[in-house]
């Protein structure tokens, strides 16, 4: 005769259910319902025209995606450049902002003297909230008064117009964002190198091994994992922060510093553009996925060669 | 009982006390306004309010600090369209009324005003120009004339007479000779702040001089591709190309009175609303004049400034009480009286609205010592109605981002440029026809 185990009281049972519960339903509040009405909202035209506040919105398909792919259209016009911009952003803050992170690590990781100092002040730009840093940054580029071309034009240069000139403001942009990560990035580098065990390159060294072959054939492989955190994370960062733009002229001129996320902002105070802002919003959750995902399978399939 | 339970009894008493205190006004009018100045305006607020409610028994003001113009307008506009309360009134940018109004959140003061006993003298009042944005095409009045500016021509006048000029230039010809002549390797001529997002306003005053607004009376049409306009917007960027008396592509909004108080610009274009800090922060003596004329004419047709700055605004979506909107139309009152006006222009440098107001202390006597502030109120004649229409925010974008690309050089063809903005814009505005 075989025994059931004795049977568990409800409460007990839902135990790990309603301890989950909570936070359950404020992800499905305000994660998962809000995305599904923005596919939803995507596919419709909101009421346009004199007292449209009460009137239904309007099925178009994908009309919203076909306009904002369409340069010609007035919302084309923008999304089209702030797609380009933000994919330059992105590229631009982690192709440099993660390799000069890794480099400032490697520079700070043994005893020096002032160590302490060096650190701090490589990671201090992390520690202002990014508006702030970028109000300071305002001022720096400013034409007439600012700091970087009082520093050109010491050198005899007659200065360059840092926010106004439509081809150097998205640089200037990117630079603001590598100063303000590079020192956020070097922290987890830092931490990432201490786990790596001194005797390996004790040994290495031992076997003949020069600083670059250790840096390249021990170091960079052993941060591996590292690596893809940070990578996956300035990757979030660039398609995420955007308020800086707030501060350096709001994008312009003419959207040349542009990013998907603040035009989408820009654009959602009024109800005509709410279709827009739910099709580009979804556009730019397509990009982030794919840069992560791409990441990931990237990392998985070396790591599942070795 | 632990701490907690008691500290939980203590913010429930609280509240129910709070509701209790709340319950024993009447009235409570909730005020948003915006800052666009550094000056202290939340403590000039709870000033007005307390001053309103001891005459005012039974209503109280509740001011609420909202940021930016454009903040104050996206809170509200979100507050609205999430099934919010929103304000009862706020400052709003006096372009904003076809925001507001094409969504039917806010209701005309004409019906307040006609029911005054002395109605048309109080609306009357009023400089005619700082209405133009507050009226529809029919003429009824929705928002009231609050904190106005226009732009104005700043000028060193110690550099003018240095160089020989004793007038301040009255042409566009004049503008230009002066400029140059006043224009060395550390100092530009003339800064116009046209770069870093909202050209539109400075480029207006260009387009009226040159003898069309880019909009009329019907919020359905708009003249951005007509001849005069796109000579306004060319003459506007040659300023920092062939003339050379400015950086191309314009100046940054707020490095402009900057780099004027420093000496290193002879003369800018800004905003009245920056008359006192400018007068109090110059150590050379700071001429103020009428924005040049341009071709159409020197007679004074010729002149022409937008108005700008922000109007006030009696939001009710059909729920509110008679009671509560006779209350809210008497703060709006408070607000535009001449003796509230006379105040708020001397603090801030905004435009006093009303005419009585110059004769009422203490601008009266602040405009007698300083003749400038007077040259802001003489330019009204003048002034022309800022850019609004229906869809307004979309519409500015595309205006602002055309003359930008413009501006800096990006768009060569200003008239091709011009032409496929004004396709754009008449697609959006079809949807109202």
């Amino acid at each position: 005769m075989r025994i059931s185990p004795p049977r568990k009281p409800l409460l007990l049972s839902l135990q790990p259910y309603l301890l989950i519960a909570p936070t359950l339903l404020l992800v499905l509040m305000f994660n998962v319902l809000p995305a599904i009405r923005t596919v939803n909202d995507s596919l419709y035209k909101p009421a346009r025209g004199l007292n449209a506040a009460g009137k239904p919105p309007e099925f178009v398909g994908f009309d919203n995606f076909r306009d904002i792919f369409d340069p010609a259209h007035y919302m084309g016009a923008r999304f089209t450049r702030s797609f380009r911009n933000t994919i330059v952003f992105a590229l631009a803050t982690v192709g440099i902002g993660v390799p000069l992170g890794l480099m400032l690590a490697l520079m700070l990781q043994h005893p020096q003297p002032l160590l302490g100092l060096w650190r701090f002040a490589v990671f201090y730009p992390a520690l202002l909230p990014l508006i702030g840093a970028a109000s300071i940054w305002s001022f720096i580029y400013s034409d007439s008064i600012g700091l970087a071309n009082a520093v050109l034009k010491s050198f005899g240069h007659p200065g360059v117009n840092w926010l106004g000139d439509r081809n150097l403001v998205l640089m200037s942009v990117i630079i603001i964002n590598i100063w303000k990560q590079a020192g956020y990035f070097m922290i987890f580098f830092l931490a990432g190198l201490q786990n790596i065990p001194r005797d390996i390159y004790e040994a290495a060294a031992l076997d003949g091994a020069g600083a670059r072959q250790q840096l390249t054939l021990l170091t960079l492989p052993l941060l591996r994992r590292t690596l893809l955190f940070v990578i996956v994370v300035a990757f979030t960062f660039a398609f995420q922060t955007v308020e800086q733009l707030q501060a350096l002229g709001e994008g312009g001129p003419a959207d040349s510093a542009n990013l998907l996320l603040y035009l989408i902002f820009e654009n959602i105070s009024e109800r005509r553009n709410w279709g827009y802002v739910n099709a580009m919003t979804l556009v730019l959750i397509g990009v982030v996925l794919t840069f992560t995902l791409s990441n990931f399978l990237l990392f998985e399939r070396e790591e599942s060669d070795r | 009982m632990n701490i907690r339970a008691v500290a939980v009894l203590f913010a429930l008493m609280a509240l129910l006390l709070l509701g209790a205190a709340q319950a024993q006004d009447d009235i409570v009018i909730d005020f948003y306004f915006p800052s666009a100045t550094a000056n202290d305006a939340e403590g000039i607020f709870q000033r007005y309010a307390d001053m309103f409610e001891e005459q005012n028994a039974g209503i109280s003001v509740n001011p609420v600090f909202t940021g930016s113009y454009t903040d104050t307008r996206n809170t509200i506009l979100t507050e609205l369209q999430g099934g919010g309360a929103g304000p009862d009134v706020a400052v709003m940018l006096s372009i904003d009324l076809y925001s507001f109004a094409e969504e039917g959140y806010i209701v005309p003061a004409q019906q307040f005003i006609d029911a005054m006993d002395m109605g048309d003298a109080y609306i009357n009042d009023f400089f005619p120009a700082l209405l133009a944005n507050g009226a529809d095409e029919a003429g009824n009045v929705w928002s009231i004339p609050f904190q106005r500016s226009t732009p104005i021509l700043y000028y060193n006048a110690d550099l003018l007479a240095e160089a020989g000029f004793d007038a301040p230039p009255s042409n566009n010809a004049e503008l230009v000779e002066i400029a140059q002549a006043l224009t060395t390797e550390d100092r530009d001529g003339l800064l116009v702040p046209v770069a870093g997002g909202f050209p539109i306003w400075m480029y207006q005053s260009f387009a009226i001089a040159y003898g069309q607004n880019i909009v009329g009376d019907d919020p359905t049409e708009v003249y951005f591709n007509s001849p005069e306009a796109v000579a306004a917007v060319e003459f506007l960027r040659s300023l920092g190309t062939d003339l050379g008396v400015g950086p191309a592509g314009g100046a940054a909004w707020g490095d402009t009175p900057t780099a004027f108080l420093a000496g290193q610009a002879a003369m800018i274009y800004h905003t009245t609303g920056n008359l006192t800090r400018i007068l109090s922060g110059a150590d050379f003596e700071v001429g103020v004049w009428y924005l040049p004329s341009g071709p159409a004419g020197e007679d004074g047709t010729g002149y022409g400034s937008p108005t700008g700055g922000g109007n006030l605004y009696i939001f009710d979506d059909g729920s509110k009480s008679q009671a509560e909107l006779e209350a809210i139309w008497s703060w709006v009152q408070f607000l535009s009286s001449p003796e509230i006006q006379a105040d708020w222009g001397a603090t801030t440098g905004y435009i006093a609205a009303n005419a009585t107001a110059w004769e009422t202390e203490p601008l009266a006597s602040l405009a007698m010592q300083y003749p400038q502030y007077g040259v802001a109120r003489d330019q009204l004649q003048f002034a022309a109605k800022e850019f609004s229409s229906y869809a307004t925010i979309t519409i500015q974008g595309i205006i602002n981002g055309t003359l930008e690309s413009i501006l800096t050089g990006e768009a060569e063809d200003a008239q091709a440029a011009m032409d496929a903005a004004q396709a754009q814009i008449d697609s959006i505005l079809a949807e109202y026809q």
